[in-house]
């Protein structure tokens, strides 16, 4: 792995569910430490896209590299396609951390729980070591004092906060955030990225779908804006956000400024 | 009343309990072990599989405990494979015959009530699983089966009692469990109303310590569903 090796690239992504076509090719290179925010309007297939990546949902055409290794497909009898490798995907889904809309905490493990969880039994780190890690993750988001609340028992910030902390716990290469604040009320939206800020001033590399253009105006290295299934505008996010090419977008960011 | 009866015949009512109790535990501890992994077949088998789990619970939950322990042990003996096979040995006897029914009954039940609380896992948190890295293997194992035995189990704190209530029918087939003492008691005495009162109140004890048992697991299995305090 070399220094110039993009963290992430994703080559000429298909997905349909059933008739609808939701992704129609799109290709993507992330590179080391890039923060990559995506926008788009409901159903331009930005979460699709972001699953695509670590196969929650398979693509039905395209590439998925993580720093030089692509994940392996094949076709099954009914013609599907599939991964070819379930322990490869595996691997490689433990050095991507995705945070969801609805964070997914386990209900029933504690805050603490949740964040020794997969490193224990997915990465195999000794427990104690996991259990200092995760208290110093739970200290930086700010939720050390609710470490042993169960998920229901904690607002939904609190939630977000202990999911993204349970996301660093894995140590990933590339962190996807799937609309991480918009199941938030408006009140708890900023505690969550401020805690997003701090990661990306870290030089993390992020995959945020989202739709809050402050966020990508100030953290983004590069915005890339979804239209039906394509990628209708991408650039630095002076260019994108300030002086569209799309016409698209350009509807999109004024009907969202409003 | 008379008390006299009872303390005369401490000794079979303790053993007897003593019968029901083993019966009880063992029943529930092999249809345990066999619903879990059927409820997962259930759920995620290919047709076949999930077929012929459904026709095995359907059998045992569509017929009467009674008539499944008069198949199993008046039955069995009829065709001379079984009584030539390394099986008959158990099948001829009493004992086995109703352990194997009474735990091929409660996990038919056990199978149902698993199956749909693995169903009903939140999908969020299974995506949250796979996108960790882990197997499918490791998901059952560490997030949807600790989750769903939860959610499991008042379900099953009832079918327990079922089943404690079930293995009076042992004593039909000629095993002395509590009914079975307290039967030879009436018979011995003509005092039906000593006898079997006495079963009774041991069969509720036997309830209440279920019912306590349940009342534990779901204080420290279910703190996550309190309400929140403070």
């Amino acid at each position: 792995m070399t220094a110039s090796t993009p963290a992430l690239v994703v080559e000429d992504l298909y997905k349909r569910f059933g008739s609808v076509e939701v992704l129609k090719g799109i290709s993507l290179t992330v590179p080391e430490g890039a923060v990559i925010s995506i926008l788009g309007s409901s159903g331009s297939g930005k979460s699709t896209f972001l699953r695509c990546i670590n196969l929650l949902e398979t693509p039905d055409a395209g590439a998925v590299t993580m720093h030089g290794e692509t994940i392996r497909m094949r076709t099954d009898r009914h013609g599907q396609r599939v991964a070819a490798d379930h322990k490869q995907v595996e691997r490689l889904r433990s050095r991507l951390a995705m945070v969801f809309q609805s964070f997914n905490l386990w209900s029933h493990m504690t805050v603490l729980q949740n964040l020794i969880e997969a490193p224990v039994h997915v990465l195999k780190v000794p427990k104690k070591q996991a259990i200092e890690r995760a208290e110093a993750l739970l200290h930086k988001v700010g939720m050390y004092e609710r470490k042993d609340y169960y998920p229901a028992h904690i607002s939904g910030g609190q939630q977000q906060r202990a999911a993204i902390a349970r996301a660093l716990a894995m140590e990933p290469e590339v962190m996807l955030f799937d609309e991480p604040t918009s199941a938030l009320d408006p009140e708890l939206v900023g505690e969550v990225l401020k805690v997003m800020h701090d990661l990306a001033a870290e030089g993390r590399t992020m995959l945020v779908v989202t739709h809050e253009i402050g966020f990508a105006r100030e953290v983004s290295s590069e915005v890339v804006f979804l239209h039906q299934g394509r990628i209708e505008e991408q650039g630095s996010p002076e260019q994108a956000l300030g002086n569209p090419k799309s016409e698209r977008c350009r509807q999109f960011l004024s009907g969202i400024l409003k | 009343m008379n008390f006299g009866i009872i303390l005369d015949n401490l000794n079979l009512y303790w053993q007897g309990l003593l019968l029901t109790v083993q019966l009880t535990v063992l029943s529930l501890g092999l249809g345990l072990g066999l619903a879990i992994p059927l409820s997962i077949v259930a759920n995620s088998g290919n047709g076949l599989a999930r077929g012929l789990v459904f026709g095995y619970s359907y059998f045992f939950r569509g017929t009467p405990l009674l008539v499944q322990i008069y198949l199993i042990y008046f039955g069995t003996g009829q065709f001379e494979g079984i009584r030539d096979s390394i099986l008959w040995p158990a099948l001829s006897q009493a004992y086995w015959c109703a352990l194997i029914a009474f735990a091929l009954n409660t996990g038919a039940y056990t199978t149902e009530i698993l199956r749909g609380a693995i169903k009903s896992t939140p999908r969020g948190e299974i995506e949250a699983a796979r996108a960790v890295g882990m197997s499918t293997a490791m998901m059952y194992r560490r997030i949807i089966l600790p989750s769903a035995f939860r959610r499991a189990l008042p379900a099953y704190g009832n079918e327990m009692i079922f089943m404690l209530q079930g293995t009076s029918l042992a004593s039909v087939i000629t095993l002395v469990d509590l009914t079975g003492a307290a039967r030879i008691v009436n018979s011995r005495y003509y005092s039906p109303y000593e006898a079997f009162i006495t079963a009774g109140l041991l069969y509720m004890a036997l309830t209440f310590t279920i019912v306590m048992l349940v009342k534990w697991l779901e204080r420290h299995w279910f703190a996550y569903l309190r309400p929140r305090e403070g």
